[in-house]
């Protein structure tokens, strides 16, 4: 029998599959006619349909995504997508992060922003138009069909976010989707916490921004390639490479600052294959962009410009393949999970491949090699030598991040490197300090030759600052790796140079002045990572505990520290302390105070943070950092432990004494507890026996004992050691601020000691967290650097722009 | 020779480099009976958790030492030393890589990649628990 479920909404998922087939048959009607048009480009008609197919695509895009986002906002969870993505509790702010958390969110974010920048290239309409527009849409026919969701024989097409959650393959099965009234007491399974988190909120669109921005140059190299148009295509292509090198390097920053925000390892670069991923293709799109420079100045580079171009844009495609076809696997942290769409990723990937080989093989007897040697001092010499050195990088990162993938083509069994970190810094670290180099004398030299005597006096001003404040530095901060220092004077090098650049040679230019200003940003962003990570400290380590250096130099990487509520430890240059937890919702912060020793041995506070675990029952808990910033450096603090079972109910635990330890000990003897010192001061026979109804027979003992806490209170216990006839007692004392019992339980007059039975509340000695704290050093030189190299890089092109 | 010419082998030559350096660096995924023939070299191991068996963390002795029972997935179980706190929610992983070597009858494990169910979609996520950061 059907069963007639309540409370549905199934109008809003009919509107939104309308959209979706809408969008994906005028994606193939938009490449059709804009193909015609560029064939004819005489004949208008075909324009005319192809700008009004691409029109209702985009109409149709921005319709799944406001249908999707209401569906979001009303929490309308009989949609899995929204069943699995957001739930009621879950703050307005992180809403837009439910959108783009699953893959096909973020394939329509991607989409919606090639619908954007499609439009603005419909508005400028060059001579480039229809070919350019063909390949926008062709890849939005892609993109369109990722959402589709249908079934062609046995194979499923896309995913579609409209799927009703009874409906959904993999959901179906829950037993609750078989009563009619589920609806009534559904709620969603709410956001990843790792994602909660206002970086989330800007990163991905920033990201998928620059992803998308990609896409143009490539259109115009290939409708450049297609028209036999070889050079005309660069001046339209120069400023979107430009935007697009901003936004994207803006986009891989913000995912930088989001993990080290919120993210546990710890840096804001690991090293990830997701991270590498995007990285990559920033690498080729920069190397690329100065090539087109080069061409446009002096003509040459033609074909390495259309290789890096193309390159760029199959690298984006290669990442999105993957980072979503689940091939990562067992590499990388945060790889969405294979939807089942890994062979249409890949149909996706390769049909550009193919396109731009074809493309490019065609035209291959345009490409004459020029005979001409370039002049060693030339701009453009070294200019294309720095495009080769970022090729190199590019490749380094994505042939170790392709293992999975080589695995998968070759059948064979190779891991990713065990110490991916020092695995990447011996390629990335020798390459940085030759880019910095560079980047420092190339603005010096002139396109096609220089006079050698002048460039090295224009120079030598800079070099021997730099070199001077090199050594200074590299002596202050103790770098000992020769590569490490290089890096320092390289950066400082560059840095100087272009600032110097920029005052002398600069003058109110503002396209050759953002160069300059986008050079000193890179170099001090390297500079910034140099010292923030080949100096940032690990200051929690372990001083107590077992030995475990002797399994190996690999195991002496104790990094956490077990901090007990009100226990003051050192810990690097600052005192911490354990003050307690709080609960907001789901997250329970933990208060750490941070203190400095005066002069006169007193602590001072310095500064109090709070990192937290939020306890998701359906997702499970994430632990979050906090970190206090300060102009020259950072301290970073991560809960790496607590026993949450404690988090539940705080309040009722504790109530039993229950680590006991026994004792034998003489008098003046000291016994540590959890929370304490204890000595045994003296023992006294003069016990009040009427006050604990002892008999005049009973012969009485009582021990004097000095409890000091960790503040250096001193308090005392005396339990009595009793003997009645044959049989012994104790009469315990209770030190409540402490948790502590002290029982008197045997004495040995040979020896002179006495028995102690030391009982310790439980939650006095379980009330603890284990954390781990980083100082990173001058890392804001980093965040400064990304933002003047994104300001640079922006006046670059808007000087451009205006210029022609 | 024209400088084309050297800039061509030396972009051969860093190809060749970054290829052998990737295969040298990498290391194998392998399983317990590998790893203990091949003492002392570095390798991954992808397992289950015995949950049966208990796990050992005492933060307040040591609260950078963590134990448990590995089962690999030719069914070999061996106990797993990691130097480090034991990581958040590791009882509910349903498949874990850890990097890390041989030494006498146990493994030790510099890294933890925990994969649980259900944590960014439907399918499992990945944790990777910080190694050493530098």
């Amino acid at each position: 029998m059907e069963i007639k479920f309540i409370g549905e909404h199934l109008l809003p998922g009919q509107l939104g599959n309308f959209f979706v087939l809408l969008s994906f048959v005028f994606s193939i009607l938009a490449t059709v006619s804009f193909l015609a048009a560029a064939k004819n480009p005489l004949e208008n008609s075909w324009l005319k349909l192809a700008q009004l197919s691409f029109r209702i695509h985009s109409i149709s895009v921005i319709g799944i995504i406001v249908t999707l986002f209401i569906m979001i906002m009303n929490h309308y969870f009989e949609y899995q997508y929204v069943w699995q993505h957001s739930s009621k509790i879950l703050p307005m702010r992180y809403m837009l992060s439910c959108f783009w958390e699953g893959q096909e969110g973020s394939f329509l974010l991607w989409s919606f922003w090639h619908v954007i920048l499609g439009n603005i290239v419909l508005k400028i309409s060059d001579s480039f138009q229809a070919p350019v527009m063909t390949v926008v849409s062709s890849v939005q026919v892609f993109l369109s069909s990722m959402l589709l969701g249908v079934f062609i024989f046995d194979y499923r097409i896309g995913s579609n976010p409209f799927l009703l959650l009874r409906e959904h393959p993999e959901f179906s099965n829950l037993p609750f989707t078989k009563v009619a009234n589920y609806l009534e007491n559904l709620d969603g399974r709410g956001l990843n916490p790792l994602l909660q988190n206002y970086w989330m909120t800007i990163h991905p669109p920033t990201l998928f921004l620059g992803f998308a921005l990609t896409l143009i140059p490539f259109a115009y190299a290939i409708a450049g390639l297609w028209k036999r148009d070889l050079h005309s295509w660069l001046k339209p292509a120069l400023p979107w490479t430009f935007v697009c090198i901003a936004i994207l390097g803006t986009g891989i920053l913000m995912g930088g600052a989001w993990a080290y925000e919120s993210l546990s390892f710890g840096g804001f670069w690991a090293w990830d294959p997701v991270e590498n991923a995007s990285l990559v293709p920033w690498l080729t799109l920069v190397g690329a962009g100065h090539l087109m420079l080069i061409n446009k100045n002096k003509g040459s580079s033609l074909l390495s410009v259309f290789l890096l171009t193309c390159l760029t844009f199959i690298l984006i495609l290669y990442s999105t393949f993957l980072t979503r076809s689940g091939i990562l696997g067992n590499t990388s942290v945060h790889a969405f999970t294979d939807l089942g769409m890994s062979g249409q990723l890949l149909i996706y990937l390769l049909c550009y491949v193919f396109l731009s080989f074809f493309l490019l093989i065609k035209n291959r007897k345009a490409f004459k090699s020029d005979d001409k040697e370039e002049s060693i001092f030339s701009r453009e010499f070294w200019m294309f030598v720095g495009a080769l050195i970022l090729l190199i990088s590019a490749f380094q990162i994505i042939f170790s991040t392709s293992i999975p993938v080589i695995n998968k083509i070759f059948s064979s069994n190779l891991a990713p490197p065990a110490k991916p970190i020092e695995h990447y810094n011996s390629w990335q670290v020798p390459i940085a300090i030759l880019i910095c180099l560079l980047i420092a004398f190339t603005q010096f030299l002139k396109y096609k030759s220089t006079n050698s005597k002048e460039f090295f006096k224009s120079l030598s001003f800079s070099f021997f600052i730099s070199l001077g404040l090199a050594m200074l530095f590299i002596w202050q901060l103790e770098l000992t790796k020769p590569f490490y220092a290089a890096l320092l004077f390289t950066s400082l090098f560059s840095c100087i140079s272009n600032l110097d650049y920029f005052v002398k040679k600069v003058k109110n230019k503002l396209y050759k002045g953002g160069a300059s200003i986008a050079h000193i940003g890179i170099s001090m962003l390297l500079l910034g990572a140099l010292i923030s990570t080949s100096k940032s400290e690990v200051i929690s380590r372990n001083t107590s505990g077992l030995d475990v250096s002797k399994l190996g130099k690999d195991f002496n990487n104790a990094e956490n520290i077990l901090l007990r509520i009100g226990d003051t430890l050192k810990m690097g240059p600052y005192y911490v302390a354990f003050k307690g937890k709080t609960q907001e919702g789901l997250n329970h912060y933990f208060q750490v105070d941070y203190f400095s020793k005066q002069e006169s041995g007193k602590l001072k506070f310095e500064f109090a943070l709070k990192p937290f675990v939020q306890t998701n029952p359906k997702m499970g808990n994430a632990a979050e950092p906090d970190t206090r910033h300060y102009w020259n450096k950072d301290v970073y603090t991560h809960i790496t432990y607590a026993d949450l079972s404690q988090l539940k109910g705080e309040e009722e635990s504790g109530q039993d004494y229950k680590n006991t330890t026994n004792h034998s000990i003489a008098t003046g003897d000291t016994i540590f507890t959890a929370n304490s010192i204890v000595i045994l001061d003296a023992l006294f026979k003069d016990v009040k026996k009427e006050q604990f109804n002892l008999s005049d027979s009973d012969i009485a003992v009582g021990a004097k004992i000095r409890v000091i806490d960790v503040k250096s209170q001193v308090r005392y216990a005396y339990p009595i050691f009793v003997i009645s006839g044959n049989l012994t007692n104790s009469i315990s004392s209770k030190i409540d601020a402490l948790g502590l019992k002290f029982d008197f339980t045997g004495l040995n007059p040979e020896t002179g000691k006495v028995d102690i039975v030391v009982a310790e509340k439980e939650d006095a000695a379980s009330k603890f967290i284990v954390m781990k704290a980083i100082i990173f050093p001058y890392i804001n030189l980093l965040w400064m650097g990304c933002l003047i190299m994104i300001i640079g890089t922006m006046m670059a092109v808007v000087g451009r722009l205006k210029k022609s | 020779m024209k400088k084309i010419h050297i800039i061509t082998i030396v972009l051969i030559a860093c190809t060749i480099g970054v290829i052998l350096a990737t295969v040298s660096d990498s290391s194998t995924y392998a399983n317990f009976a590998e790893a203990k023939k091949n003492q002392d070299e570095v390798f991954h191991v992808v397992g289950k958790l015995n949950k049966e068996k208990a796990m050992e963390f005492n933060p307040e002795i040591d609260a950078n030492l963590f134990s448990f029972y590995l089962i690999d997935n030719t069914g070999l179980e061996t106990k797993v030393i990691y130097n480090g706190s034991k990581p958040q929610d590791f009882e509910r992983s349903e498949q874990i890589v850890i990097t890390g070597k041989y030494h006498g009858d146990q493994f030790y494990a510099d890294k933890i990649l925990m994969k649980c169910p259900s944590k960014y979609n439907n399918g499992q996520t990945e944790i990777e628990v910080a190694s050493n950061s530098k």
